[in-house]
């Protein structure tokens, strides 16, 4: 049997008098790759803002590995393992490539303002440890040799992958990647799949994606849920979702 | 010499400090918050010194402090002997109050900063103002703060210096000890992760780091700074009312950060220390011999004309302040040829 790590139940979030996600539930098993597919404006970023806390539901509830994060505040949630990489990337510009990934290690180091200020050996031996961790995270994103370049700096593609290692330099358990692939030539996209797995395998990771390329979801996720106009439409694997009548004539039907 | 430090021993006093305060506004900015309170914190810790000394820390003409009190200022003369000519107030006491008025501002900073940093941007800018008024009308009508007339005849630890300048003994190590602070703080796990509030509050929130709690943090690491910063004025002016701390020297204390740089510590010392020696600067050319008289006459009178004129200029020649992060990186870079890993 396995486990469910990530669980919402009837998500329901209201803005004014647009329903962005309406009782949404599924479960995400550990170690899956689970897809999250839908036309624009189905509710998918906002089902990652609410799983992240971001936003928070008008109703429904949402369980990290058992135990109810509903209400919990974004820095929390965090903490307890869930990551995520946003749809306009949101690195932090003005800082290299290097203090990006060193930020997000925050919540696995615990220096306080006067051992930080006065560097005692604990917080030394933590800072050389961060930027250590830091700088083996950007090799494996093949961004080592450009650890001091200033994040804003960085082609697109770049970019995404930066924010990936930041991602995952929260040690996380589940990683929420809200269109990793978009803005990157045909070329890239090839290369992603391949990396997403390879990072899963890696980290021992769940992954949750949001995808609009249909052929690369397909190949790469284990199972997928479709959202339309904010309502869960179909949940199942490749096969399954792609021969759903109500997932062509929503979704894959529009695209040819 | 002499005549140097006689001339402008008063002015490098008051560089200095309106540096630590040029610091204190940095550093809630270093987490993304604009905040204008800093001088409601600098006014607070001047009554403190004021009230404390003048009331509480020197006894009445033939006795002594209650003890332990007296045996505290005993072994603070002997640890600071107390001026060069031995006489005057101690200057341990002014370190004393120093303390007690940056541990009461950060106490407030505290109890307003959870409701306050609620505010974004502009909003809690006027916020901030709001506090720094409240405060000033509050201390005009207080009897403990003397009201309108203020508190006055504060003592000197340096009864004999006109000029005010042997205050450099506290003025000097205090703003160096808050460089160094702010220094290190940007370079530790608690500073980069102010830092990434600066850059990218829901992005950081979304990488663990409570907005909450290191915002207020930040907000009273630089309320500290400014009550210390009063403390110590409240000593050099020798007299300390409603005036000092109100919304004008806000917005002076702004501009030192936003024409220095506000995105490293260097930028509002460097700022402070420029802009607070300007108007003594034009006074300087104004004076020299062979200058139309309705020029002289204007960098005299008009330099607060000629003050709006540079910072206008400044912002839109430097957007981002005289200093910036990559400008010290690219100096740095050019003299020291040396690996970028190098261990904090």
């Amino acid at each position: 049997m396995p486990e469910t790590i990530l669980e919402v139940t009837g998500i329901t979030r209201r803005f004014g008098g647009l329903i962005a996600v309406n009782d949404v539930s599924f479960a995400v098993q550990r170690d899956e790759i689970f897809g999250l597919i839908g036309p624009n404006g189905a509710g998918k970023t906002t089902l990652f803002n609410l799983i992240t806390g971001l936003t928070h539901p008008s109703s429904g509830k949402l369980f990290l590995m058992g135990q109810d994060v509903t209400h919990q505040r974004p820095h929390q949630i965090a903490a307890k393992g869930i990551a995520r990489t946003f749809q306009n990337i949101r690195l932090f510009g003005n800082l290299t490539a290097l203090e990006n990934v060193m930020v997000a290690q925050h919540v696995h180091t615990s220096s306080g303002v006067f051992s930080g200020i006065i560097g005692t050996p604990k917080a030394r031996r933590e800072e050389r440890h961060v930027r250590e961790q830091a700088l083996h995270l950007l090799d494996m994103v093949n961004l080592a040799d450009r650890a001091e370049t200033v994040a804003r700096n960085f082609p697109y593609g770049d970019q995404r992958r930066l924010e990936i290692a930041r991602a995952l330099a929260l040690q996380p358990q589940v990683l929420l990647l809200d269109e990793p692939g978009a803005g990157m030539n045909p070329n890239e996209k090839a290369g992603l799949s391949g990396f997403i797995r390879e990072v899963k395998e890696k980290f021992a990771l769940t992954v949750v994606l949001i995808e609009h390329n249909v052929p690369m979801v397909m190949g790469l996720c284990d199972r997928i849920a479709v959202l339309n106009f904010g309502q869960l439409i179909a949940l199942g694997n490749p096969a399954q979702v792609q021969a759903d009548p109500a997932v062509i004539e929503a979704y894959l039907g529009d695209e040819g | 010499m002499d005549q140097f430090i006689t001339t402008y021993g008063f002015l490098i006093i008051m560089m200095m400090l309106q540096a630590v305060l040029a610091l204190s506004l940095y550093l809630p900015l270093m987490a993304g918050q604009l905040s204008l309170a800093t001088p409601g914190f600098f006014a607070i810790g001047g009554y403190v010194a004021a009230v404390l000394s003048t009331q509480k820390f020197l006894p009445a003409p033939g006795t002594t402090f209650p003890e332990p009190l007296q045996s505290f200022v005993t072994w603070l003369a002997t640890v600071f002997p107390l001026t060069p000519t031995g006489q005057g107030f101690p200057i341990g006491l002014v370190l004393v109050e120093m303390v007690i008025g940056g541990l009461l501002c950060g106490l407030v900073a505290i109890l307003i900063g959870l409701p306050a940093l609620r505010l974004r941007g502009i909003y809690l800018a006027l916020a901030t103002i709001a506090f720094v008024e409240v405060l000033r009308v509050v201390s005009l009508n207080l009897p403990i703060t003397g009201g309108a007339i203020g508190i006055f005849g504060i003592p000197q630890p340096f009864p004999t210096d006109a000029t005010k300048f042997s205050y450099i003994v506290i003025a000097l190590p205090f703003l160096l000890l808050c460089m160094a602070y702010v220094y290190r703080l940007e370079r530790s796990r608690v500073g980069r992760a102010f830092i990434a509030l600066r850059e990218d509050e829901l992005a950081a929130t979304a990488m663990g780091i409570n907005p909450t709690y290191h915002k207020v943090l930040a907000f009273a690491m630089g309320a500290v700074m400014a009550g210390m910063a009063g403390a110590m004025t409240a000593h050099v002016l020798n007299t300390w009312n409603a005036r000092q701390g109100t919304f004008d020297a806000s917005i002076l204390i702004l501009a030192y950060v936003i024409i220095g740089g506000s995105r490293t510590f260097l930028g509002p010392v460097v700022g402070a220390l420029l802009l607070t020696a300007l108007p003594e600067v034009l006074r300087q050319v104004a004076g020299i011999d062979g200058l139309p008289d309705f020029l002289a006459a204007f960098l005299r009178d008009g330099r607060l004309v000629i003050y709006g004129f540079l910072i206008a200029f400044g912002v839109l020649s430097f957007p981002q302040g005289l200093l910036t992060p990559e400008l010290l990186k690219r100096k740095k870079k050019a003299s020291a040829p040396l690996p970028p890993t190098g261990g904090g």
